[in-house]
Order: C-alpha cells, then sequence, then structure tokens
C-alpha cells in the first residue's frame, strides 16, 4: 500500500445519509480524491498495489446517522450510503421488490453487508486472478499490456460482453437486481448532480477495459431510485454457487415477473456471475413477452440470453450454467405465491 | 515389551479444554501475538516467474521508502544460510537466497526490512527484478515434466506386491479398470504463516508455530551453522496446522539472519496468498485401479498404480499404495508409485497424506466393483475383511472396520436404500447415499517427558504441541489418571524446545507418543510414592502389599479403607520429579536421542516387521444433486471409527468431525488451480481457494466404536485426527453416482460435470 | 475500546486490525487473511460485526470498537457465549474463535440466529479450519436464550 493523505469529510457522509447534499457539503467532491466508504474493495486493492490513490476522502457517515431509504412517490429510493445489511432488512424493500433483497442477502457475509455501502457495492471491481495480481500483464490495470487471462484459468471468468481484450467477470449481485428493475443512479460531480438509468453506469471492455464507469472525474453515487413496479413483488435472485454460502456466483440470475394466469405480461431478467458488466437479458425478455410460460418457453428464452456467448476454455460450461440457472429462476418465479 | 496400562477413570472422561478460557477471551497467545519489543517488520518478496534466474535486482525505488531498514537478497546474503536438507515430510529440497536460481513460482527471493510492517509491504511491492526465463513444466502432461519410476531408481523404495496380480486380473471373473484423479490442495489453517527471531548474544529465540519444535530448531542450527543448543523455539499454541507446520520452512532462517544483521528483533507475518508457495501442499495424483473378483465378490487381483507430482530435486512422495495393499484380503496385489517432477515448490504432509488421495481411488473402484457384482457395498467389505495384511500375511493389532460399517449403517439407516440410481427424488433435488471405509496407520514416535509433584499438584514438562487436537487436555489427564488427582490439578508445559523432546504432533501419533512417555514418568512417581508409604513405620499404610495400593482422589488406598493423601506423604518424602524416556515398539532404543537432535522417529502402521497396526472406520454420505444446476451439496453425513483407546471422547469426537468435513470440502471444493503456461497458483487465497462454510455442514453425526488393542503401545491408543478425513471423498463420489448415475473419478466434483 | 478512550498516532495505512493487536496489545483480534475473507478480525463497531482487517484505524476514529477481551461481563466472569463455545467444545486450534465469538453475539443480536439453519447461514462469514461448525451453532443455541434473558 502507498501512502497516501487521508481526509474524512462527516458533514458530506451526514448529507449523503440523509438524501440531500448541500453546497456547504460540495466542496468535497473533487476529481483529485478517491472515497472511502465500506472499504470492502478499496482497501483490498490498495493493500495488493492495485488501486494507489495518493488522496482518500472517508464519506462514510457516523453512527447516528441512519442512512434513507424510503417509498416515495414513483418508486423507493436508497442513500448510495446506506449498508447492504440495512437495504436487505429494509421492509419496503422485502415486500415490494424481493429480488433486491435477496440480491443482497446472498451476496458476501454478514459482517461484509454490514461494511459495504450501496453505492460502493455497484462499484466493486473484478476478481479476476490476473487483475489481482500485478505480476500479470492487464489490459485493465496497464492499457495495452494485453491480457493475460486468456489463455490461463478462466473457470470464473466472463462468457457474455467480453472482447478479447479483457473477459473478466462482474462479480456482483445486487448490481443484477438493479438492472433488472430498471432503477436510476443520482450522481453529484464536481459540474453538478445528475440522474441517469443504472444500465448505462457500467462499460463494457471492448478496447477501453480500463473504463469500467461512465462517471465523470469526481463523480459520487448518492442514491438509487427503483421506480414502482407492483407485480416485482413477484421476484427473486437465484445464485448458483460452489458451496452453499460466501462465495461469489458461478452463475445467477435476477428476474421478475408480471405474470397473469401464466402469460407472461413482462419480464425483467439481470444476469450474474457471466458477464463483463451488470447484464440485463434484453432478448430472453422478449422471447417471453405474451408467452405461456412453460419449461419450453424458459429454455428458448434461456438459449437466447447466451446465444451471443463467447467462451475461453475452463469456463465452456457456463453458457449451459447460466441457461439453466435462467430456467429455474424462472420456473421458480412463476411458482411463487401471487 | 511394555505392558497395558490401565487407566483409573479420568482417561476416558469427557474433559474440557486446559486452554479453554483462554481462547474464548482473546487471552491464548499464537507466536504472532506474543509482544517482542523493539522489533523491525520483514516483509517476503517472491518469484514472479517459476525457472530460470534472477538477472538483476532493482532495489533503488524500495530502499527509498521511509523506514526501510536492509533488503536480503541472493547477492548480500551469500551463505548465511544454507538450504533446507530433503525429509521425509516433504518441503525443503530447493534454494531460496542462497543462489539466483527459480525453482517455483512464489520462491522466497528477497526480505525486506523495515521499521513498520506497511513500510516494509510499500517497499516489497516496489523491489524489480529482472529474470532469465525459461518455460517452466506445471503439472500431469506439461511438456518438460520428468516422469520417475520410484521402484527403479530409489533403492530404499518398495512397492507392496504379493502372487501375480496380471495374471488374477486377466483371468478375473468381475473386474474393474479405472483412472481417478485427486487435485492440489492447500492446508490453509487460518494462522498465517508466522516468525519472530531475536538474539540474547550467540543464543537465538524462535517465536514460530510448529509441529515440531525440536526439528525446527535443529534444522535453523544446522542451516546456520550454529550449536543446537543455541537455539530455542517457542510455540506455545498453533492456530491450525494440518502438515503444514511440520517441517522447517525456507523463511525461518533468513527472518534470523536478518535479526542477527539488525542487532534486534525481527517479525514476519507472511501473506495467505504466498503460503500458498513458502512452504507446502498436497500434490495431485493420478491413479489406476484394477479390481478382480469373483462372483463371490472376493478380491483375486488388486493393482493399484500412482503418480504424485513433485519438485524437480524431490522424490517426495506419499505412497498411499503402502495402504491400500493391505486393506482387503487378496492374494494377488502389484503396486507401483511414480514421481512426476515439475517446477513447483516441494510438496509435504497434508492431513491423511497417503489415505486421502489414494483412499478415494481404492474405496471408489470398490464401490464400482460392488455395483458390477450386484452386492451391496458393505457386503463387499465383510467378504473381503481380514485379521491379517495380504503382503505378508502380518497381523492386525486389532480391527474393527466390520463393526465400524455395521454402526454407522444402523444409524445412518442404509438398511431402507433402494440401490438403483436415480430412484430418489426430492423436487428438483436428486438425493444419492454413499459410503467408503476409512483407515489411517496407528503411528507413534519416542517421547521424553518430566512429571513432578508436590503438594500443590503435578507439572508436566514436555515439548509436544498444541494444535487443536487437544494435546495439552490429554496430558494433564494422563498425569492426573495415574497420580489419583484431577487435571485442573495439573499444570502442563508443552511447546517449547528446550523442555524435554516429544516428537512430531502429525501422523496422528502425538496423543500415543506424548501420553505413554508421561504415563511411564508417572510410573516412576507411584513406585516411590508406594515405597514411602509402605514402608514408613507409623504410616498408615505400612506394611500393606504395594501392589494392592491404588491411586484415587488424592490419595493412596490400601485395604480395609486405610489410605494417605498425597499431600502427607509429599510432607514426608518432599517433593518428586521423574524424567521417562518412552521408546515405543518399533523404535530402535537411541530413537529418544534422534528425536531430540530433531530426527522424527514415527513408525507404525505397516512399517513394522512383526505386525500392522491401523485405526478404521466406515462412513455413509447422504447427497443432494440439483437436477437442473448440479450443485452438490451433503445435508448429512455419519462415521463410525475405531482407534483403540480414547483418551478424551470430547476431543475426539471434535477431530473426527473436523475430519469429515475436511473431507466433504475436499471432495466437492478443495483445488489449487494452476496455470499451466506459468506453474502459478492461480485462486492463492481463502476466497477462492474453497474451503467448507458453516452452512454447507447441516448435519454431521460421529459413532466412536469401542475397541481395546493391548498391542500397539501401553495405552492403546491408535490416533484420530487424520482418520476422520479419509474415505469421505470416495463416500461422497459413490453417493452422487447413486443419485445421477454418473461416476466421477476425478476431484472436486463440482456442478459443472453434473449438468 | 472496550469503553475506554485511546489516542494514537498513527500512519494512515495502519488498519484497525494491526492498531489493536501492534499498538494496543489487543491481539485477540487475529490476522488470519488480511483481505476481508475469513472473519478471524471480526470485531463490533458501534455494536455491529465488520472486519478490522478492511477499516483503516483513522476510519474508527470516534467510534465504538468492543473486541473479545471487552466482551466479559466483569472480572473474571465470562459472557454466555464465550461460556457456550466452552460447554459445547466449540473451536479446536482456537484461531478463528474471538472472531467466531464476536460475530456470534452480533448474529444474535441482529435477530438471525432463529433457527439452525438460519446461524448457519448467517455465520458463514467466519471461516474454521478445524471445521468445528456444528458445535459453533450448538453453542449459539445454548447462548441465546440466555442473552436474551439479559
Amino acid at each position: 500500500m502507498r501512502p497516501f493523505t487521508y481526509e474524512r469529510a462527516a458533514d458530506l457522509g451526514a448529507a449523503l445519509a440523509a438524501g440531500t447534499v448541500p453546497e456547504a457539503a460540495r466542496q468535497h467532491i473533487r476529481p483529485e480524491v478517491q472515497y472511502l466508504a465500506g472499504g470492502t474493495t478499496l482497501l483490498d486493492l490498495m493493500k495488493i498495489d492495485v488501486m494507489h490513490p495518493e488522496r482518500v476522502l472517508d464519506i462514510r457517515p457516523d453512527a447516528a446517522a441512519q442512512p434513507v431509504i424510503r417509498s416515495e412517490e414513483g418508486g423507493l429510493w436508497l442513500s448510495a450510503v446506506a449498508s447492504m445489511a440495512q437495504a436487505a432488512e429494509h421492509p419496503a424493500v422485502r415486500r415490494d421488490y424481493p429480488v433486491l433483497a435477496q440480491a443482497l442477502q446472498q451476496a458476501a457475509s454478514a459482517q461484509l453487508r454490514n461494511m459495504a455501502t450501496l453505492g460502493g457495492n455497484v462499484l466493486q471491481r473484478t476478481r479476476c486472478h490476473y487483475f489481482r495480481d500485478t505480476a500479470f500483464p492487464c489490459n485493465k490495470r496497464q492499457p495495452g499490456s494485453g491480457c493475460s487471462a486468456i489463455g490461463g484459468v478462466t473457470r470464473l471468468l466472463a462468457v457474455l460482453g467480453v472482447s478479447e481484450h479483457c473477459i473478466a467477470s462482474y462479480p456482483g449481485d445486487f448490481a443484477q437486481a438493479l438492472i433488472a428493475l430498471d432503477a436510476e443512479v443520482e450522481a453529484l460531480a464536481p459540474e453538478g448532480p445528475r440522474r441517469f438509468p443504472f444500465s448505462q453506469l457500467h462499460r463494457l471492455p471492448g478496447d477501453t477495459p480500463e473504463i469500467e464507469t461512465t462517471l465523470r472525474p469526481g463523480e459520487l453515487i448518492t442514491g438509487f431510485h427503483v421506480p414502482t413496479l407492483p407485480w416485482a413483488r413477484r421476484s427473486l435472485y437465484l445464485k448458483v454457487r460452489d458451496r452453499e454460502s460466501y462465495a461469489f456466483a458461478l452463475a445467477s440470475a435476477a428476474v421478475a415477473l408480471d405474470l397473469r394466469d401464466g402469460v407472461v405480461h413482462e419480464a425483467r431478467i439481470g444476469l450474474g456471475g457471466v458477464a463483463a458488466a451488470p447484464w440485463r437479458a434484453h432478448e430472453a425478455e422478449m422471447v417471453l413477452q405474451g408467452q405461456e410460460l412453460t419449461e419450453a418457453c424458459a429454455g428458448q428464452a434461456a438459449e437466447a440470453a447466451f446465444a451471443g456467448a463467447v467462451a475461453h476454455d475452463d469456463n465452456a460450461f457456463k453458457p449451459e450454467l447460466g441457461r439453466r440457472t435462467l430456467v429455474r429462476a424462472l420456473m421458480q418465479a412463476a411458482a411463487m405465491e401471487p | 515389551m511394555s505392558e497395558m496400562i490401565i487407566p483409573s477413570g479420568v482417561i476416558g472422561r469427557d474433559t474440557v479444554r486446559q486452554e479453554a478460557r483462554a481462547k474464548v477471551t482473546g487471552a491464548a497467545h499464537y507466536p504472532s501475538d506474543m509482544p517482542v519489543p523493539n522489533a523491525a517488520h520483514a516483509f517476503l518478496v517472491t518469484s514472479g516467474i517459476a525457472r530460470g534466474r534472477i538477472t538483476r535486482w532493482r532495489l533503488e525505488a524500495a530502499q527509498a521508502v521511509p523506514g526501510v531498514l536492509d533488503i536480503l537478497t541472493h547477492e548480500n546474503t551469500g551463505q548465511e544460510s544454507k538450504p533446507i536438507p530433503p525429509t521425509k515430510g516433504g518441503g525443503g529440497s530447493t534454494t531460496t537466497l542462497q543462489s539466483d536460481r527459480i525453482w517455483h513460482d512464489g520462491q522466497i527471493i528477497a526480505v525486506v526490512l523495515a521499521e513498520s510492517f506497511e513500510a516494509a509491504r510499500e517497499a516489497a511491492h516496489k523491489v524489480r527484478v529482472d529474470y532469465a526465463e525459461e518455460a517452466p513444466a506445471a503439472t500431469f502432461d506439461s511438456p518438460g515434466v520428468e516422469v520417475q519410476v520410484l521402484e527403479e531408481t530409489l533403492e530404499a523404495h518398495e512397492d507392496p506386491r504379493v502372487g501375480d496380480a496380471e495374471a488374477a486380473f486377466a483371468a478375473g471373473a468381475v473386474t474393474v479398470d479405472a483412472t481417478y484423479g485427486t487435485p492440489t490442495q492447500h492446508h490453509n489453517p487460518i494462522e498465517l504463516f508466522t516468525t519472530t527471531c531475536f538474539w540474547e548474544g550467540d543464543r537465538l529465540t524462535i517465536l514460530e508455530p510448529s509441529q515440531f519444535v525440536q526439528g525446527l530448531a535443529t534444522t535453523v542450527a544446522k542451516q546456520l551453522d550454529i550449536a543446537p543448543n543455541k537455539v530455542q523455539v517457542i510455540s506455545p499454541l498453533v492456530g491450525g496446522a494440518f502438515g503444514s507446520k511440520g517441517g522447517a520452512t525456507a523463511r525461518t532462517a533468513w527472518i534470523a539472519v536478518a535479526a542477527r544483521r539488525l542487532g534486534r528483533p525481527v517479525k514476519l507475518v507472511a501473506s495467505r496468498s504466498q503460503g500458498f508457495t513458502i512452504a507446502t501442499y498436497r500434490a495431485e495424483t493420478r491413479q489406476r485401479v484394477r479390481l478382480a473378483a469373483g462372483r463371490d465378490g472376493r478380491l483375486q487381483a488388486l493393482l493399484h498404480e500412482g503418480w504424485e507430482v513433485s519438485s524437480r530435486p524431490s522424490n517426495y512422495n506419499v505412497q498411499g499404495t503402502e495402504t491400500t495393499s493391505r486393506i482387503y484380503a487378496c492374494p494377488n496385489v502389484w503396486t507401483r508409485v511414480n514421481v512426476v517432477h515439475a517446477d513447483r515448490n516441494t510438496p509435504g504432509f497434508m492431513r491423511a497424506p497417503p489415505d486421502l488421495p489414494y483412499g478415494f481411488g481404492l474405496e471408489s473402484a470398490m464401490d464400482e466393483l460392488a455395483i458390477a457384482l450386484d452386492m451391496d457395498p458393505v457386503e463387499l467389505r465383510r467378504i473381503n475383511d481380514t485379521r491379517r495384511e495380504p503382503i505378508k500375511g502380518l497381523p492386525y493389532t486389532s480391527r474393527s472396520l466390520l463393526e465400524c460399517f455395521d454402526a454407522a449403517a444402523e444409524a445412518f439407516g442404509w438398511s431402507r436404500r433402494d440401490k438403483r440410481p436415480g430412484s430418489l427424488r426430492e423436487g428438483d433435488w436428486r438425493i444419492g447415499w454413499g459410503c467408503a471405509a476409512s483407515y489411517y496407520p496407528a503411528k507413534i514416535s519416542a517421547a521424553c517427558a518430566r512429571v513432578a509433584l508436590s503438594a500443590q499438584g503435578a507439572r508436566v514438562d514436555i515439548a509436544a504441541h498444541e494444535i487443536g487436537t487437544g494435546a495439552w487436555t490429554v496430558l494433564a489427564m494422563t498425569a492426573a489418571d495415574q497420580l489419583g488427582i484431577e487435571p485442573e490439578q495439573v499444570e502442563v508445559h508443552l511447546g517449547d524446545s528446550t523442555l524435554p523432546a516429544a516428537g512430531l504432533a502429525a501422523g496422528s501419533s502425538h496423543t500415543a507418543s506424548i501420553c505413554n512417555a508421561v504415563a511411564m514418568a508417572c510410573r516412576e512417581l507411584r513406585e516411590r510414592l508406594t515405597h514411602a508409604a509402605v514402608t514408613a513405620n507409623a504410616g498408615p499404610l505400612a506394611g500393606q502389599d504395594p501392589a494392592a495400593l491404588r491411586f484415587e482422589g488424592g490419595a493412596l488406598r490400601g485395604e480395609k479403607g486405610a489410605a494417605e493423601t498425597l499431600a502427607a506423604l509429599l510432607g514426608r518424602t518432599g517433593p518428586m520429579a521423574a524424567y521417562a524416556e518412552h521408546v515405543p515398539h518399533g523404535n530402535p532404543p537411541d530413537a529418544p536421542e534422534k528425536v531430540k537432535q530433531g530426527t522424527p522417529m514415527t513408525t507404525g502402521g505397516a512399517q513394522l516387521p512383526d505386525r500392522i497396526q491401523y485405526g478404521f472406520g466406515a462412513q455413509f454420505v447422504e447427497v443432494r444433486v440439483h437436477a437442473r444446476t448440479g450443485e452438490v451439496r451433503v445435508p448429512r453425513i455419519t462415521g463410525a471409527f475405531a482407534a483403540g483407546r480414547i483418551i478424551n471422547p470430547r476431543t475426539a469426537h471434535s477431530q473426527l468431525m473436523g475430519g469429515m468435513i475436511w473431507g466433504i470440502g475436499s471432495a466437492l471444493l478443495e483445488i489449487t488451480e494452476i496455470d499451466r503456461r506459468n506453474a502459478h497458483y492461480v485462486n492463492d487465497n481463502i476466497s477462492e481457494y474453497l474451503i467448507a462454510v458453516n452452512a454447507d455442514v447441516p448435519s454431521v453425526e460421529v459413532i466412536l466404536v469401542p475397541e481395546e488393542d493391548r498391542l500397539v503401545n501401553p495405552l492403546g491408543i491408535k490416533g484420530v485426527g487424520e482418520l476422520g478425513c479419509v474415505g469421505t471423498n470416495a463416500a461422497i463420489a459413490n453417493a452422487v453416482h447413486h443419485a445421477t448415475g454418473r461416476r466421477l473419478r476425478q476431484l472436486p466434483i463440482r456442478p459443472e460435470h453434473l449438468l | 475500546m472496550n469503553g475506554d478512550d485511546h489516542r494514537l498516532q498513527l500512519d494512515p495505512r495502519v488498519t484497525l486490525l494491526d492498531a489493536l493487536r501492534e499498538e494496543l496489545g489487543l491481539t485477540g483480534a487475529k490476522k488470519g487473511c488480511d483481505h476481508g475473507q475469513c472473519g478471524a478480525c471480526t470485531v463490533l463497531v458501534d455494536g455491529r460485526r465488520e472486519l478490522s482487517c478492511l477499516i483503516l484505524a483513522a476510519s474508527a476514529e470516534g467510534r465504538e470498537i468492543t473486541t473479545i477481551e471487552g466482551l466479559a461481563a466483569a472480572e473474571g466472569v465470562l459472557h454466555p457465549m464465550q461460556q457456550a463455545f466452552i460447554d459445547q467444545d466449540a473451536f479446536q486450534c482456537g484461531y478463528c474463535t474471538p472472531g467466531q465469538i464476536v460475530s456470534a453475539v452480533s448474529c444474535v443480536q441482529e435477530g438471525h440466529a432463529g433457527s439452525d439453519a438460519e446461524v448457519r447461514e448467517y455465520m458463514s462469514g467466519n471461516l474454521c479450519r478445524c471445521a468445528a461448525y456444528p458445535k459453533i451453532v450448538a453453542a449459539i443455541r445454548q447462548a441465546r436464550p440466555q442473552m436474551e434473558r439479559g
């Protein structure tokens, strides 16, 4: 870990918790700082020299601040500095968006969920070993240096949204629920605030794997807005992993269904563990739309979801596992009590 | 031969661990917890290539980090420490800072020393090295590996054989011929590899978690070319070892050199990822097993060949065929073991080193044979049970394999089994039941102990090791039992190489080794106390027959209620101490001297000339395999084990339970993934090297089957630390077959294998 | 820190874990991985279980930290969870134990110790290589009613 300057902005942390950032607190929003909230990504990567900011701004709110999660007109608003645990346990989240609560609850461990904030969680970096180990060339760490993962051990890496320059997988769960539910991001940059679809937050690697998000320099996520979706009560998050808990997804599916008499009026699907960024499976949703949800139909949707999959060696099983995970999730969602 | 010791009531009693309170309050000190004032901090630099040479160091940036004190490399350490020679336990054999040569990925190549851990870590990341790199051979089938057939190249190597197995196999009525594979695995105890060294004059003290303090002290003394009595290793508690802390590793002597150079203590806490390459591991195996049986199920041929990976210079191998050739009755047995040399660190002992991997091959093959015979796998074991091992006909000192199968089968409900694969299902979960035998050699080492007794209580001094097995407690229990007092009245001192030497806490041999030594010292105390009691003119026991007296309830008791308290007795005699050196059956008379010199003398199992001694068990497991997505879960497992005398059922139960859970992880989760291009361990962390978590283990049932062994050692102890993890992997694979009809022969079994 | 205030002058890079162990002599919390993967460094921060290896000591300023050393009620009296771990033999080598116990106390207080299955899930962030898991669950089952009685 390289030396850095540590700053703490208690007023900014409190403001983020409360949901409004007054002018006075906006002075902390600067391009030269790296924001520190839960620390579960930043400190992890600083210890192995993958990230080395010169200036760290601690925005974690004090114990007294209660980050806001509230139902408001048009949907649910969650403060970016709410912890994963807080959001997972929130009654409105559990009642109205089970997929959101489950995606949070099945992630990481209880300790990590207490520490990690929602804003930090969606920005977590890939677990790709070749990214994390500075002994290996990595286009994400050093543009143009090559992708050490291709040709290496790839079991946990992505098959959707990859490029010849990067096959790293996005490991998060919460993001799959957000993208499925058409959530929006509120963010604050030195230039001012904005609101944009969550689906536009992450970028696929393409030929610039080093650029992971569309955030502007110094821009800080302040909150998430999840639109009202009454039928999202029929939703779930299915995570397939090697061990029963405390493991990243081999494949996962966030699924919400507007199902009426067995017919799909609308489907929302997010796929985790298999893609380079949070992944909305539009093609699969289109296959399901207007159809009776049978095993065969679910299978066709799953085929569509993975039609563009590109596998490398050890992850050749992922398209098949991903398809089956989606089918399982769809059938399980269909069987839920209305 | 020593006579059997009869316990007096404390041995065999469920007893809380002596160090329990310390462990639950945070007061327990592991070596890196021990305060050492003015310590400098070390951080290791390890190689980024697996084969080649260092051509140039670029240290300017690292040296410029504020707080850096020194950086040791091969260019400035000369020959201050010699390499660790090859040992039976594996590890070592390769050099570190002694030369510019790189033997494996992650080899220690430099040691950064700084005022703080943070500065040392920063500087270590700034060290730059140029290499002349060569393409390494990573594992089986990699171009450039060297296959060594041990019987052709190593004079001391013996592959157990009897009869004409090839012919018998060719003539077999029912046969199995299959290849099995087990993966590279790492111990990953939760405690990291740590070393703190400080000098007082020419005397070196090492604080390091160790399974053999004598071995570590004497090895480092040899490496540094100093007298062994100038080195002391202190290891009061070990935060898990499983074999990884048994032999000296390269880091220790360099930390000692660093401390000597700096003139102050040096503390090292190696990182988790470094732990994958600076110590040892369980090498991957390939095995071919051929079985032939008559239609009655009797084995006619058993052929077991294994290939094991090792480093370039080391012949280390676990040779699990030593066991598998001797478990079942069979007139024709052929075995062979081969080492495949690759550009890897040298492997070493890891929990049940031979029997966990090779037991997978044999116990899977037996299950495949049972299916081919259309026979219950339990009955197949019954038909092929034996009182003598087939290679030389030596008798088992005791053997309760079938009692274990019957007890476990009963508790599990095996008789309700529908044997057809795929016949059991619950919703989307396919259910399967499987079973396998467990076995592990009963071993023991020479050990020395001192026991002192005063009116206040007893004190045991012995260089034993508490690695979680409960050694501390069985020592107190043994002394208490033999002296007629309570364990709370026994103070135990262990974990220090200046104490009487006790051998390696490994091979499930420690309890037998240390308790027999303590019992021997207690016997001397008993004789002296008894003599004092019966010869005292006015004493209450004067003139009584010494053989009729017993130690009980803090007193020496005789006929008609006559008794004298130990306090009174010792008031007359004064405090007493006895020192004993126990030489077990199979050890030469100078074994205690060898142990003091740091040479392990552990023997037993199949290595004795006149008999064979093993612990046995049987495990039954239920698996659930998801029909769509292939996850494998183990909702329940039952194991029954017979291991001779159980000193402390509480800790024995925990060891067996922990072993079974280890077995589950070993079958379904644990694999060190190797990048074939560069022989690098890719998942070198405890998040992606998967061990079982709490949610993986809903139900574990452990049954202790009573067994008395009058031969194995005077206390009749066989050891349980490793028995529980043998056979679990096969039981699971057998259950997966029952659930799905698919026979999986390569571990770990993962969802992608079951889609 | 367990009810007492401490003033420390530290390199900003020092983690809460290293500050506890190296500066304050509180070696109960253990370093098992230093990357938030094993749970052996678990402490309570403002009453919630967190991983001290991924918290900068500077970030802990102003917070209430409870470590294993701070759990016992009064001189010599063990917390019910500590006593339950002893009674159930819920440890072997003992290295993960301080983290397990602190985590277990928090697990009960969070309301996540309702059933054995829930306990297993919510305690999965504390790795135990000795695999004392079933006995850890038994210890939590024993201690929970005692904790709830106060």
